[in-house]
């Protein structure tokens, strides 16, 4: 079993780093998990070092873990522990057969329809239909500047789908030359490479680039966090060389077009750093700009912020292991973020990746903050603002 | 047209859906039901034939076949039911057999019915040539008129000639707090539009009322108002029953997915709430507000 | 002891199904999810007695390639052998199948024969039971837990409402599973890829009777159910929900 762990760690940049643990307990004190947990990623590290694996493994502190980052960051050995460490344990909890049971349909809906709902890949494209203007797809246009990645959530959750369709309008209003694969597109994969699923993450990513070579395009940009990351960071190991564009940037990258068509919005904003926006890929001001240009917007900042914002708890597989977090800590950190924004006086928390929407808006339910707290990602607001003209 | 209605006994009870099945078979002729195990069948309609030959058992379908021989029906019916589908699947080497119809017709002598397959997605009307056997499923027809007074005939197994080959062993009852939700034919669910926990238990008694199990959406059980056997959705059960009422349920994705009742009335005090997307009837209300009333008028009708 | 498993396909519901008045055209085809609990309890049964286990997947000319994901999964789990039997059939019913193979499964000498409870498309007869008479088998379906002791099989069968019965069978018997006992193992891609690479698979044409008495008039696409919102005072709309329960007959 450590063998294939180490087979596998070994494929990872800077793994090499792994030695290096010097049980400081940094990571451990920076999870959101922690407390919640027998075995903090410094624990895991130890045990892997006294061949205890098995030990991790039925602990099930592996699946524990929202990818967030912030320990990966902080390290002072700069041990690649969430893009190593952690999924190399997950995967031989997979090997095993035994992941949890929500995590492991998604898996195998990913593995049989290339998205996590279960849903039909002939209608990946649906939402296009629900909108009054014309989104370009690239089969028909053959050529565009960008190709816009919807990403599984974007294309079939009833309301990450919402953001889809503001941004796909904003690209529209501002006149981009833009277009989507629609039924062609297939999961991007990062939430899979982060659940340890590595097999299944290498044939998403073969087969996507295929697809991605069919077409004339010099860019991708995406309202999807992991799918920028992957894209990003990831897909250049299978040949992929294009620049990757996170719709904070192109908003950024367009503001003084936006801040023409902008009206007046009477709120009162704060800003969540989506982690891997934020702290894994250090965009931190182009979103803040962006909102602080709206006429009208009051923004102020929540105390956990940038590389130390806290997590959605969606990232790495977090949204198809909801029961069996919450089996083991007290507050999802969704609740947590969502009450912080409601003390700093904001009416609406903005963020920027889909995942936060329906983790933040369910929060807002289980908190009882329904009404006095909305969430937004960052493309509705803008559209808000236009609309509001 | 001469109808044999295979009377379904479980635990010593003569199961509703019997009654539901005499009557799909009166309104296609003359009717007769077999009983095979020991049970109070005198509110049965019509001739039943009585056959003690212990509880429930597959090898009970050489009694049938039996009693197939002496009364030679044109049309046998059964329950979608786990035990009588093991004694029509086994007939059904011998006759045509149609499953999970929802509808029975006689025409010219022929049997035609209707089965809802493919997960519910395609109806699929066929034409069996007698003697045939249709499995029906259950809540097709009406149980109150099938029910009546029995003219009852016992017959000895021994009579019969028929051996048992197979062992029933004994009953394992459920505990009362492992009710299977993703079992139960009618689900009472409750989220967040409860308010507060004292509605748990109204939502309670009317799903008694209505012969359910009360069931949550993830706040509810996360405020631990509910056990978490009782939690419908993705990261919970699945809900495949005859009807999911939904009680001041948004239906966000994630719960809508473990929601594959055959019927789903939703109460909501927003017309937009996705739940009604998914639901046949949709009722704009405040749960709080409707739920007393309704328990008591649903109360009275069952008392009165 | 030797333990078969059969694994059917039948249309995958996520994608639509066109449906005309005399057939019905499946987008694409996947294991019968009944069917996969049944390979499961082999699988469990192979890690309880050690028996032997093989699967027996079913499947048309047109689809057989939609087969070799669910038996490489079986593989991927510890079966032993594989099987792909391709029908050469008249007609798209279901009651056929089980005559066919009971010839096929007669001089195999399995001690046990587990099938899926049902499938989707099992309108003209559910499999099981069929096949345990044609080869005069002792037959219980329903199941949720299969045990083996002393040439008998002990199963726990699913009553409804939460009720469980236990039966004894004689050994070799056919049974049919509802759900294994444990939920379906996982199995990742690269470890299906492998299994499927690797597979045994022997491949067997079975030609398939016409069996009279079933007749398929037609199919047809239910309505939609159209929904009705209601609105008004708490005692009107009490009063259309509970006309709306009698309808349904709940009450």
């Amino acid at each position: 079993m450590l063998e294939t762990y180490f087979e596998r760690i070994n494929e990872i940049p800077n793994s090499d780093k792994f030695i290096q643990c010097i049980q400081c307990g940094t990571c451990g004190g920076s999870c959101p998990y922690g407390m919640g947990t027998l075995f903090t990623p410094r624990r895991m590290i130890l045990a892997v070092r006294a061949g205890i694996v098995d030990e991790v493994l039925q602990s099930g502190a592996q699946w524990l873990c929202t990818s967030c980052f912030t320990c990966s960051l902080r390290c002072p050995s700069q041990i690649p522990i969430t893009d190593a460490v952690i999924p190399a344990l997950r995967e031989l909890s997979l090997l095993e057969g035994n992941p949890p049971e929500e995590l492991a349909a998604a898996l195998m809906n990913i593995t049989r329809y290339g998205n996590s709902f279960r849903e039909s890949p002939r209608k990946r494209d649906r939402w296009i239909k629900e909108v009054d203007f014309e989104v370009p797809l690239i089969s028909k246009k053959k050529k565009a500047e960008y190709l816009f990645i919807t990403e599984c959530f974007g294309a079939y959750h009833r309301r990450c789908k919402e953001i889809t369709k503001a941004f796909a309008k904003l690209m529209d209003l501002l006149g981009t030359d833009y277009a989507i694969l629609g039924n062609e597109e297939r999961c991007i994969g990062d939430l899979v490479r982060l659940c340890g699923e590595f097999g299944l993450f290498e044939d998403l990513a073969e087969k996507n680039i295929r697809v991605f070579e069919k077409y004339e395009f010099s860019k991708i940009v995406t309202h999807d966090a992991h799918a920028y990351n992957a894209l990003l960071r990831e897909y250049p190991r299978f040949g992929f060389k294009k620049e990757v564009v996170h719709h904070t940037q192109f908003l950024y990258n367009n503001l003084e077009k936006l801040k023409e068509m902008f009206g007046k919005l009477d709120y009162t904003v704060t800003y969540h750093d989506s982690c891997y926006v934020g702290r894994r890929n250090g965009i931190y001001e182009e979103p803040r700009a962006v909102i602080k240009a709206i006429p009208g917007v009051k923004f102020v900042e929540m105390k956990r912020i940038k590389e130390n914002a806290l997590c959605c708890g969606g990232g790495g597989g977090g949204v198809w292991l909801d029961s069996f977090i919450k089996d083991h800590i007290k507050e999802r950190p969704a609740e947590s973020r969502v009450k912080e924004a409601a003390s700093v006086g904001a009416d609406v928390l903005v963020t920027a990746c889909t995942l936060d929407v329906p983790m933040f808006e369910d929060a807002l339910k289980v908190t009882g903050l329904e009404g006095q707290l909305e969430v937004k990602d960052i493309s509705e607001i803008i559209l808000e603002a236009i609309e509001n003209s | 047209m001469k109808v044999l209605v295979f009377g379904e006994v479980v635990d010593g009870t003569i199961q509703n859906i019997t009654y539901e099945l005499v009557a799909c078979a009166k309104k296609l002729g003359e009717y007769l039901t077999l009983v095979t195990s020991d049970a109070d069948v005198s509110s049965i309609d019509g001739r039943v034939i009585k056959v003690n030959a212990g509880e429930t058992n597959p090898w009970h379908y050489k009694i049938v076949e039996k009693v197939i021989e002496r009364e030679n029906p044109d049309l046998i019916l059964f329950g979608n039911t786990s035990s009588s589908v093991d004694i029509a699947s086994q007939l059904s080497a011998k006759l045509p057999v149609a499953t999970s119809v929802y509808e029975v017709s006689a025409e010219n002598g022929e049997v035609i019915v209707k089965s809802l397959s493919y997960g519910g997605k395609i109806i699929v009307e066929l034409k069996l040539t007698t003697p045939a056997i249709a499995v029906v499923n259950v809540g097709s027809y009406n149980a109150e008129d099938g029910k009546g007074t029995a003219s009852v005939e016992e017959i000895e197994i021994d009579e019969l000639g028929v051996r048992d080959g197979i062992e029933f062993l004994g009953y394992i009852k459920p505990e009362e707090e492992d009710v299977d939700i993703s079992k139960a034919e009618v689900v009472v669910s409750v989220g967040r539009g409860i308010g507060d926990e004292t509605n748990i238990e109204m939502a309670e008694e009317l799903a008694e009322l209505l012969g359910g199990v009360v069931a949550g959406s993830r706040p509810i059980i996360d405020q631990g108002w509910l056990p978490k056997t009782r939690q419908v959705g993705r990261s919970g059960k699945t809900v495949t029953g005859k009807l999911y009422l939904a009680l001041g349920i948004s239906g966000a994705t994630e719960h809508v997915e473990g929601v594959k009742a055959k019927n789903v009335i939703a109460v909501n005090t927003d017309k937009t709430a996705p739940i009604f997307r998914v639901s046949r009837l949709g009722i704009v209300a405040d749960v709080n507000e409707l739920l007393p009333t309704l328990v008591d008028k649903i109360r009275e009708i069952k008392e009165g | 002891m030797k333990i078969c498993a059969i694994l059917r396909l039948v249309p995958d519901l996520v994608e639509e199904i066109e449906v005309e008045e005399n057939e019905i055209i499946p987008f694409r085809y996947m294991p019968n999810e009944r069917d996969e609990h049944a390979v499961e309890e082999a699988i469990i049964l192979k890690e309880k007695t050690g028996a032997e286990v093989e699967v027996i997947g079913i499947a048309d000319s047109e689809n057989e390639a939609d087969l070799d994901e669910g038996l490489g999964m079986a593989a991927a789990k510890g079966a032993d052998k594989l099987y792909k039997v391709v029908l050469d059939r008249p007609t798209y019913k279901r009651c056929e199948i089980a005559k066919a193979l009971a010839d096929f499964l007669s001089d195999k000498n399995y001690d046990l024969i587990l099938t899926g409870i049902q499938a989707i498309d099992s309108y003209a007869g559910n499999l099981g039971g069929i096949l345990a008479r044609y080869m005069d088998l002792p037959y219980i379906g329903g199941v949720v837990e299969v045990n083996v002791s002393n040439g008998n099989t002990i199963v726990k069968k699913e009553l409804g409402g939460g009720l469980l019965a236990e039966y004894k069978l004689p050994l070799p018997a056919v049974v049919s599973v509802v759900s294994a006992e444990r939920p379906l193992k996982f199995v990742p891609f690269t470890k299906l890829r492998q299994a499927m690479k690797k597979a045994n698979i022997e491949e067997v044409e079975l030609e398939l009777p016409e069996i009279e008495g079933v007749e398929v008039l037609k199919y047809e696409v239910p309505p939609e159910p159209e929904i009705t919102l209601i609105e008004g005072d708490v005692e009107e709309v009490a009063d259309k929900l509970i006309e709306a329960l009698k309808e349904l007959s709940i009450l």
